[in-house]
This record gives structure tokens, sequence and C-alpha cells, in this order.
């Protein structure tokens, strides 16, 4: 179990790192870039700090960093557990008194909750590197940048983001846990499984940004 | 007599009734026909052979004997305990007293032989993991995988992967063991040999085994204490 637990964290987050941290520089240079545009024509420049922290860390960030996971790992698990439920070995597991959802299931969802947070810490950590340079570029020094940024930026973002982490990460593995486990038909029935759990991952993650909204209000 | 007054309690919600046979089909309806019932007492110690074709009913049996499908009519009997009427997690821990080896093989493609065979000992025991080992070794080598023990089963002959799925069917030492078509494929040698090995429990006594077949060749026909053909999901006594 600690082996799946190991190699689940090793697909979903290690070699997802380029992945997130590109796009989260990528993110952040654009809406830095074209918010210093647009505030500056308007003599608001001190109010970057409140989209980096409130559009890129706190809503964006785990968003993005949520759907490269469903996107990389979602699809893995729910097709793996397919597999497992179309080629007999989810029935081998219980034949044997071992707790299938236990054996499969668990070491997945931990996975996915270190993998999801750990990704969104990283992301908010490039995403905040990128936004300076894009200040940068428009003429803004570091100390001005961070100064912006701090005044925003509080204890309650960096939790909500590890909170945001777990509830992401669990709905990974366990929509796509379910929807791969429900396969019945046989092996032509995987694609839609993959499927199934990915929108209802998608939907779920949605639905739980709008939710920690409401409640970190 | 009660079950619970002859009961031995083994874990949580688990018992077993004393001198209860391992396993009992009674009045089962195998297919969609409930004037047909199947009758059969697997007594300890002994292998019984369920011979039938396709779509005689013998397809089930293992299921049922593990209650991963509960009977339609009648009941099965597992040491005396009515297996499908144990909750869920009563029934996965019942179900570690039990051998099973599945039509095909059951073993997981991601693990490797040596693995899959440890799986049942590293999940169902509180065994350290030196005993889990010692253990494990034991079988690699009654089984004889020791030079493809770490192969996974896509890499695996037939005969391979039916070794290393017995070998899991005998990981807990269990006093019975139900074998789906355990033979299909393998030469009447390597199925005497398999058979040999898991009808033998760790202390040399004999353990209870039901198999499912098509049909038996006489070498292993000379290993079963009891035969019986199975035609429209009844047992019919096999004089052969």
């Amino acid at each position: 179990m600690l082996r799946v637990l190991i190699n689940q964290i090793r697909f979903t987050a290690l070699q997802a790192i380029g992945l997130v941290a590109f796009l989260a520089a990528i993110l952040a240079f654009l809406v830095i870039s074209q918010s210093i545009r647009q505030l500056g024509r308007f003599g608001a420049v001190d109010n970057l700090g409140t989209i980096m922290v409130v559009a890129v860390i706190r809503e964006l960030g785990p968003l993005l960093t949520a759907l490269i996971v469903v996107s990389r790992s979602g699809t893995a698990i729910a097709a793996e557990m397919a597999t497992n439920r179309v080629m007999g070995e989810v029935t081998a597991l219980e034949a044997m008194g071992i707790d299938p959802y236990i054996y499969l299931v668990l070491p997945r969802m931990l996975g996915a909750i270190v993998s999801v947070a750990t990704l969104m810490i990283l992301f908010d950590a490039v995403a905040l590197v990128s936004g300076y340079v894009a200040a940068a570029t428009s003429g803004m020094a570091l100390s001005r940048y961070t100064a912006i940024v701090l005044k925003t930026l509080s204890a309650k973002d960096v939790w909500l983001t590890l909170v945001k982490g777990v509830f992401f990460g669990a709905s990974v593995a366990v929509f796509c846990s379910y929807h791969g486990l429900a396969v019945k038909a046989g092996p032509t029935e995987i694609p839609q499984a993959v499927t199934r759990g990915v929108v209802a991952t998608i939907v779920a993650i949605f639905i739980l940004s709008a939710v920690f909204v409401v409640v970190a209000a | 007599m009660t079950a619970s007054q002859a009961s031995v309690v083994l874990g949580p919600g688990v018992a077993e009734i004393a001198g209860a046979p391992p396993l009992v089909y009674r009045d089962v309806a195998l297919l969609d026909r409930p004037d047909r019932r199947f009758n059969l007492v697997v007594e300890a110690g002994t292998v019984v052979a369920a011979v039938g074709d396709e779509g005689s009913g013998i397809g089930t049996l293992g299921a049922l004997a593990l209650g991963l499908l509960a009977p339609a009519s009648g009941s099965v009997e597992v040491f005396g305990i009515p297996i499908a009427r144990l909750p869920y997690y009563d029934l996965l821990v019942f179900r570690r007293r039990l051998g099973y080896a599945p039509q095909g093989d059951g073993l997981l493609q991601n693990l490797t032989l040596k693995d899959n065979v440890a799986l049942p000992v590293r999940f169902a025991t509180d065994h350290r993991l030196r005993e889990v080992d010692a253990r494990v070794a034991q079988l690699i080598d009654e089984f004889r995988l020791r030079t493809i023990a770490m192969l996974r089963p896509a890499q695996a002959s037939e005969e391979d992967r039916r070794r290393a799925a017995l070998a899991r069917a005998a990981a807990l030492n269990p006093k019975l063991v139900v074998l789906e078509l355990p033979f299909v494929g393998l030469t009447s040698r390597a199925a005497t040999d398999l058979l040999e090995n898991v009808s033998r429990c760790d202390d040399g006594s004999r353990r209870a085994v039901l198999l499912t077949s098509r049909d038996l060749t006489p070498s292993v026909r000379d290993l079963v204490t009891r035969a019986v053909r199975v035609v429209d999901g009844v047992a019919v006594e096999d004089t052969k």
C-alpha cells in the first residue's frame, strides 16, 4: 500500500512539477502584465496585490492545479480502477478478505491529497516570482512589488490553499475511483468511465471553489 | 443447538460452528430454475470435484462459496455459517479462512508473482515483515516459483500464473480451498502436481478442496475423493 502511495505521489506530484510551474509562470505573467497596463491608466497600480492574491493565488491557482491533476492523474486513476474491475482483480481482493477500498482507493486518495496540496503551493510560489518578472518588465522595483503583494497576502491564503488541496485532491481520487470501479460491462466501458470520472471531478472542483468563496468570506 | 451456543468466535461478528463441514450447498438454485436444486457437502480433508459443462451451473459455485454471490434460494454454509448473511466487513474477515483461485488466475497485473503470493499474508494478517517474508519464501519454494517470482503475470506462462494463483490461495493455510477451473490449459502432470500441493496443509494434513472442472483427467481423478457431475444445476454422483 505504501508503494502505491509513493508511486501515486511520484506520478501525480513529481512528474507534474514542470507542467504546473510552466502554467503558473505563464498565467501570472499574463495576468500581471495586463493588470499593470490597465491599472496604470487609472493610477491604481497598488491594487496589483489584490489581483495577484485574490485572482491568481486564491482562485485560479488551486483551480488550474486541480484541473492539471484531473487531466493527468484522474484519468489514470479511473482507467486503472476500471481495468482492475474488468480483470477481476477487485473480486480477487475481496475474496482474499482485503477491502478493495482500503487497498486500491485509500493510497490513491492520500497520494492525490498530498500531491494537489504540494502542487498548489508550488503554483503559488512560481506565480509570485513570475508576477514579479512581469512587474519588473514594466519598471516596477522588487521592493514595491513585494510590499504591494504582502499587503494583501495573509496567513489565511496559505491555509486556504492547503485546505483546498485536501478537498480537491480527495475529489480527484474519490470521483475517478468511484466511476472506475463502477464499470460492469467490460473493457469497452473503460473510456466512458474515465470521461464520467473526469467530468464529475471537474464539476465537483468548481462547486467546491464556490463553496470555499462563501465559507472563507 | 443454536449457532450462538455451538460457535467459536473468531473475530468481531465472525464465528464458526464447531464440527460443521467446511462447505455445504443446501438446495441452491444454480440456474434460473427453482425446480433444479443443487446439494453438495465438502467434508474436512476431502477433495471434491464438481464437473460440468458451460451453462451447467458450476460457474457460480466458487462465488457462492466465497459469499461473492448470494444464492437466489437455498443456502451455502461455510464452516456452518450461512456466508451470504454475514455483513460486508465480517465477510471480508471470514474469507481469510478460505483459499480461492478464481477462473483465469485473478492475479493483480501490476504486481510480481511474488507480491501476488504475498498479498493475503501482508494485508490479511498481522504478521511482521520478517514473518511475511518467511511465509512467502516457503510458498515460493512449495509451488516452484523461485526462478519466475519477480515476473509480472503478463510475462509468465499460463502454468506459472496458475501456480502463483494457487500459492496465493494457500497462503493463509486455510482449511478450505475453492478452485475454479484450475487446470484448464495445463498438462495432466502439472495439474496433479498443483492439486497435490494445494490440498496439503502446512502440518501435512489434507485440507478440504472444492474444484470445478469441465472434465477430469485420470491422474487428477485419482487424487479426488469424490466427483459429482453437475447437470442443469443438479449434482449427480460421478461413478466413473
